[in-house]
């Protein structure tokens, strides 16, 4: 599922493997520099480009997943 | 020791807006502005900006007075800040990507100012504190106006924008810069560089920055186009896309923001950014291993200009040209030589100039001084004083930044004197963010300090003392963003039984800093 990959991105880039779908960015200590790699992983490893605006209206793995299904594109 | 610029002639009315009316009669159909697949030519946005300073004339909002901006960047926008200009009256940009708590603060300390929003962002401004309209509803209102200026008489000395730093007392400081002291800095800039109306530029830095005033006017200084990102927060990927697909010459931003443009080229195989004519960028310590790699690519012809200055002297004071630097000389590239009609002196704590090659404060003299601050500061404002040049009396601010004059005339800057920060790229006061600490409950105390990553970033650790049992990091953090801008909440917090302090009684920062380090290597103590 995409929820899946997007937690398994988010574990790599902000360097901890305890984060719930549901646990926010920022809470858990994540920084523009590290948003910025996660929309580059996006790109690279499901093929979608995610505006950093939507990122910050859903700032959890839970949320960002629904708003990249709602994209309606094939995920690789 | 002083470093003086070149004494350069300015218009006997030195004005930023009579700039952009100049390119509107002789370019009238030429593109100002380009934003989310919308664009205006320069005949276009003179019209609206001039019918929106009728409206702030007729409000009584004209010159003298302040119009806050809180809107994303749009050719509203610009609009906005034009028809401001016209008026006579100073813009103070309100950056819509910080938390509603944050701005209520940046607005009390406005109480007399007309604040402009739009649909997306009024509900961050509602205030009891000022007053607020909304640009949608004005449109109609705005469209029957004449497209003729008002023809008000602003001068020089007119306060231009003024934008909020933050302050040591918890309230942030309102610094106040001119219309001459900005017309000088575009001047410099435009012909040392040679800027013309193909000089296109992509504004890359959050809105609330004072960079961002000057990366917004450059463009429209010179003739050329201003290309805006449709994004109320600074998207790297649509930078990136934006500078491959449009003819665009000029990025300014923050050393961070380059890193990131930087090695988003070098991960995907870019040449975009290699392909511009400058980066103009500073406002932190440059690490140059950073961009080595991608500064010494075959091809590049990217000119990258190391630059610095303080909001309180119109933002640029000095810029260097990194190809000259050799890193293998000198540890810390240096920040150049002033602008055209503003000194660089090195001080010491007696205000006498230091020799050669000696270390002292940054003091800086000339047309770049601002008016200083338009809030009440306390004693910040002791900053500002005067010195004399050339046997005439010059306005002199007292940067807080340390540095010395090497041997072929640049400035090299070291660092600060007091404990005030810089994090990607804006200065922060860190007793601004510990007394916002000190607000939460089951905070006792709290110290903010720097300190650097791997990457070379330079982040934010804050130490806490619990009111009562440790605080865990994910129920700090978030009730901080809630009154925060998000650059200024630290990326680490730690609990600690008891700040240190120095023999003086003050904060003992260094010690700290320490302890941050030996906490971070034994890892998994942290709140």
């Amino acid at each position: 599922m995409i929820a899946d990959k997007v937690r398994t991105i988010w574990c790599r880039e902000l360097q901890r493997d305890d984060i719930s779908v549901d646990d926010d960015f920022f809470a858990l200590g994540g920084q523009s520099v590290i948003m910025a790699r996660i929309q580059g992983a996006f790109i690279e490893e499901l093929g979608v480009e995610v505006p950093i605006d939507q990122m910050f209206l859903n700032p959890t793995v839970a949320s960002i997943s629904e708003y990249i299904e709602s994209l309606d594109v094939v995920i690789r | 020791m002083i470093l003086q610029g070149n004494r350069v002639a300015l218009p006997s009315v030195p004005v930023v807006h009579k700039q952009f009316e100049a390119h509107t009669e002789a370019t009238p159909d030429a593109v100002a502005v380009f934003c989310g697949g919308h664009r205006v030519t320069y005949a276009e946005l003179n019209a609206k900006a001039n019918q929106f300073a009728r409206f702030l004339v007729g409000r009584g909002h004209g010159r003298g007075a302040k119009v806050g901006v809180c809107l994303d960047y749009s050719i509203d926008m610009v609009v906005a800040i034009l028809g401001t200009l016209k008026a006579g009256s100073a813009y103070v940009p309100l950056d819509p990507s910080y938390p509603a708590a944050r701005l209520e603060l940046l607005l009390r300390q406005i109480p007399d100012a007309l604040v402009v929003a739009s649909r997306a962002t009024v509900g961050l401004v509602e205030s009891e504190a000022v007053e607020v309209i909304s640009f949608e509803q004005l449109s109609d209102h705005l469209a029957d106006l004449p497209v003729t200026g008002p023809e008000v008489p602003v001068t020089g000395d007119d306060v231009c924008y003024a934008v909020f730093t933050s302050g040591s007392t918890g309230t942030p400081k309102l610094t106040g810069v001119r219309h001459e002291g900005w017309f000088n800095l575009l001047n410099w800039l435009m012909r040392e560089y040679r800027l013309h109306r193909g000089s296109n530029n992509l504004v890359v830095s959050a809105f609330g920055f004072d960079l961002s005033q000057r990366s917004l006017m450059m463009p429209l200084f010179c003739g050329a186009t201003q290309y805006l990102m449709a994004s109320r927060n600074f998207d790297v990927a649509m930078a990136y896309r934006m500078l491959t697909q449009h003819e665009i010459r000029t990025v300014h931003c923050a050393s961070s923001t380059l890193y990131l443009l930087v090695d988003w080229e070098t991960a995907r195989g870019g040449e975009a950014l290699t392909r511009l004519d400058y980066v103009l960028f500073g406002g932190e310590p440059l690490k140059f291993e950073r961009i080595l790699g991608w500064a010494r690519r075959e091809g590049n012809t990217c000119t990258l200009l190391h630059q610095y200055g303080v909001a309180e002297c119109t933002d640029v004071a000095t810029s260097y040209d990194l190809a000259d630097y050799r890193s293998d000389e000198h540890d810390i590239a240096p920040v150049g030589r002033p602008a055209y009609n503003t000194e660089i002196h090195i001080l010491d704590e007696r205000m006498r100039a230091v020799g050669a090659g000696e270390c002292g404060e940054i003091c800086i003299s000339g047309t770049s001084v601002g008016v200083g601050y338009l809030n009440d500061t306390g004693p910040e404002s002791e900053r500002f004083t005067t010195v004399v040049v050339d046997g005439a009396p010059r306005r002199l601010y007292r940067t807080g930044d340390r540095g010395y004059v090497s041997q072929a005339g640049e400035l090299v800057v070291l660092g600060r004197m007091d404990a005030q920060v810089k994090v990607r790229g804006m200065r922060i006061d860190p007793t601004d963010i510990e007394r916002a600490l000190g607000r939460l409950a089951g905070v006792r105390e709290a110290a903010v300090v720097t300190s650097h990553t791997d990457s070379g970033e330079s982040e934010l650790v804050a130490f806490v003392v619990p009111a009562g049992d440790d605080l865990a990091e994910n129920d700090v953090r978030p009730r901080l963003l809630e009154t925060l801008p998000r650059n200024m909440v630290p990326a680490r917090f730690i609990n600690i039984p008891r700040i240190p302090l120095s023999p003086h009684g003050k904060v003992d920062r260094a010690a700290l800093v320490d302890a941050f380090r030996n906490q971070y290597t034994r890892s998994g103590t942290t709140a």
